[in-house]
């Protein structure tokens, strides 16, 4: 995980809310008695430094399953784990290429399609969007995503006027947003990180552009509201996992999270997610136990794809098809400075 | 695309974006011209004026103007503290030109270290909002920060000019710059120009990192960009040309900036590294624009 560098806010916080859920387990009596220990290292982010990490975990940890996210660093260290028969779970990365990243690599979190290509489709069809703009950040995380949401707008019978992508080092975007008014969209998706979504939202409406704002999870963030203030009124954000309403697991969840951090967490539901990895990975280690197996790559894949159905106390159920997770999507608007339920699209 | 509103906008929007760069630029080319260094310590410097800032803004909740002062007083003193304790004794030894360039730039490397464990590596901005205000004139959008920003970098800029044109300082400034021996053979103390350019550096440094935090996130590492940009500005306007750098480091932004009308955005920031390579290969001296003669004009 990230635990330094820019996306660092989200990383630690992914880290936090795996501890939560050792502490319960632990509590609970760990995996058949034994006590669950979290072996976490610094990625930045960055596919060398996941490399790096990766061959630590598996070379020296004797790691059979290692957690990982970001795009980027999932498919960097994907042939790594394939090389050494190692479960690789994606607990956070989106970019559709993940499902075709091989035998051992799995994912335990939705990938793109599944919320990019719902939220193109109800931009079309609900809110009657015809003309989109899709900006996106020129790295592994924006470059899928924005092809599958053009692709999914323009199938829909919509047409995608503007289609641009921007440096991830870039603080300045006003010329790729001018470019967008000349193409006149009446509406815009948003495919960056949190660190540069803000920036692009405020010079946004800076530069007079009034359009309807889309983006994904990483929209789903207390800071971006204030840090774009007035600017984020009116932002379509989605999430992959229930929240309050949804599910009674998550407002103790949160008030435990307030009481031991002092603030709410970085991306609630990819909070949810990484906190959902340690029963996840629980109730792989208690099967092969059964089983009567030595935890393996290969035992823990096995027991992945048999048990296949999850019930898991954050996120709710989930089912691993083949390399992909299906769930329902949840969209937020901002309103008066606060994410409010927008609709649940199964 | 060619729309002239579109354009005036980019071209009013460039301007305004380039200031910050301006400001750091002006700083590190009155350095080298007057040092001879290339004083790549100043991304550290860029590093505690902004973290300082943050720190009375955000931890201490001091009023701006404050937390402005208090940047200034602790990089003005690291500034002066590198001149001294660092700059100064590699001098006195007579070190080659590679000892200084490492030295300043594992020193920037430290401070960036040192406040990435104090602050972190979220991306952090001086006010919790970088929402502008903002007026539409003439169909441009104009944000008060735009305005704060060419202003200061504005009156930066005359206030150097003054300053060197106008004090005896500043005048001891361009004559250590143009033969430090022989300047000290008249009375005039290097020592104290190079001390006198640390602390107007430091100035321009604070003003810049304003400008840049607040309009978007800084990371610890976001200094040793900036700092790239002052370099590739200073070469293309030509050593010891400090207004002429300060200049570059507009036209830099601006070409930028218009780029996105022939090349997609996420090519632009390549173009500075572009810029590096040309500036170096072609032009070591500096682009020199060709002085106007009038007829007339004696020869």
């Amino acid at each position: 995980m990230p635990l330094t560098g820019a996306q660092a806010g989200y990383g630690n916080d992914f880290v936090t809310g795996m501890r939560m859920a050792v502490k319960d387990v632990n509590d609970a009596g760990g995996i058949a008695g034994r006590p669950v220990e979290l072996v976490t290292l610094d990625t930045q982010a960055e596919p060398q430094l996941g490399i790096n990490a990766v061959n630590r975990l598996i070379g020296v940890e004797k790691m059979p399953m290692v957690l990982v996210a970001w795009s980027s660093v999932v498919k960097a260290v994907a042939p790594i784990c394939n090389r050494e028969k190692v479960l690789e779970i994606n607990t956070g990365a989106n970019s559709p290429e993940i499902a075709t990243l091989g035998d051992y690599v799995y994912t335990a979190f939705p990938l793109a399609e599944v919320d990019i290509t719902k939220l193109a489709q109800y931009v079309y069809q609900t809110l009657g969007k015809r003309r989109a703009a899709v900006l996106y950040i020129n790295n592994d995380t924006g470059i899928d995503a924005a092809k599958l949401y053009r692709d999914t707008f323009t199938k829909a019978g919509g047409q995608v006027v503007a289609f641009e992508a921007y440096d991830p080092k870039a603080t300045e975007f006003t010329g790729m947003l001018l470019k967008t008014r000349a193409a006149n969209p009446d509406v815009v998706h948003l495919h960056g990180l949190t660190a540069d979504t803000p920036q692009v939202i405020a010079q946004m409406r800076q530069l007079g552009l009034t359009q309807q704002i889309t983006t994904y999870s990483a929209g789903y963030n207390p800071k971006l509201i204030e840090q774009c203030g007035p600017a984020a009124e009116g932002l379509i954000v989605t999430s992959l996992a229930p929240g309050v309403q949804e599910n009674a697991n998550v407002a103790p969840f949160l008030e435990r999270w307030k009481k031991e951090v002092g603030r709410v967490p970085n991306g609630l539901p990819y909070v949810q997610y990484q906190y959902d990895m340690i029963p996840l990975a629980k109730a792989l280690y208690d099967h092969v136990d059964k089983k009567g197996q030595p935890a393996t790559g290969d035992t823990l894949r096995d027991a992945l794809v048999e048990i296949r159905t999850f019930d898991l106390p954050m996120t709710g159920k989930m089912v691993i098809d083949g390399h992909r997770v299906n769930k329902p999507v949840y969209l937020l608007t901002v309103k008066k400075g606060a994410f409010v339920p927008l609709a649940t699209l199964s | 695309m060619l729309d002239p509103i579109i354009l005036a906008q980019i071209l009013w929007t460039g301007i305004a974006t380039s200031a910050p760069y301006v400001l750091l630029t002006a700083g590190f080319a009155l350095t080298l011209k007057v040092t001879s260094l290339w004083n790549f310590a100043q991304a550290g410097l860029m590093a505690i004026a902004f973290y300082a800032m943050f720190f009375c803004l955000n931890v201490l909740a001091w009023p701006v103007f404050a937390a402005i002062g208090a940047a200034v007083v602790l990089t003005g003193a690291a500034a002066l503290a590198v001149e001294v304790w660092g700059l100064q004794v590699l001098r006195q030894r007579r070190s080659g030109n590679l000892t200084f360039f490492i030295f300043t730039l594992i020193l920037s490397e430290f401070v960036i270290y040192v406040i990435t464990l104090l602050f972190g590596t979220e991306p952090q901005t001086l006010f919790k909002s970088i929402l502008s205000p903002v007026a539409i004139i003439g169909n441009i959008a104009v944000s008060d920060w735009d305005k704060l920003a060419v202003a200061t970098a504005a009156a930066g800029l005359a206030a150097l000019w003054l300053f060197m044109t106008r004090t005896r300082e500043g005048q001891f400034l361009v004559a250590v710059a143009d033969n430090a021996k022989l300047a000290e053979l008249y009375g005039i103390s290097a020592q104290r120009a190079y001390r006198v350019v640390a602390v107007i550096a430091a100035l321009f440094i604070v003003g810049a990192m304003y400008l840049v935090g607040s309009h978007g996130g800084i990371v610890p590492n976001t200094p040793m960009e900036l700092v790239l940009t002052a370099v590739i500005a200073t070469l293309l306007g030509g050593i010891g040309r400090v207004f002429a750098a300060a200049a570059a480091a507009v036209v830099l932004a601006l070409i930028q900036s218009f780029s996105i009308l022939l090349i997609a955005s996420r090519w632009q920031n390549l173009l500075l590294y572009g810029f590096l390579f040309a500036a170096i290969l072609l032009f070591p001296r500096g682009v020199r624009v060709p002085r106007l003669r009038l007829a007339g004009a004696r020869r």
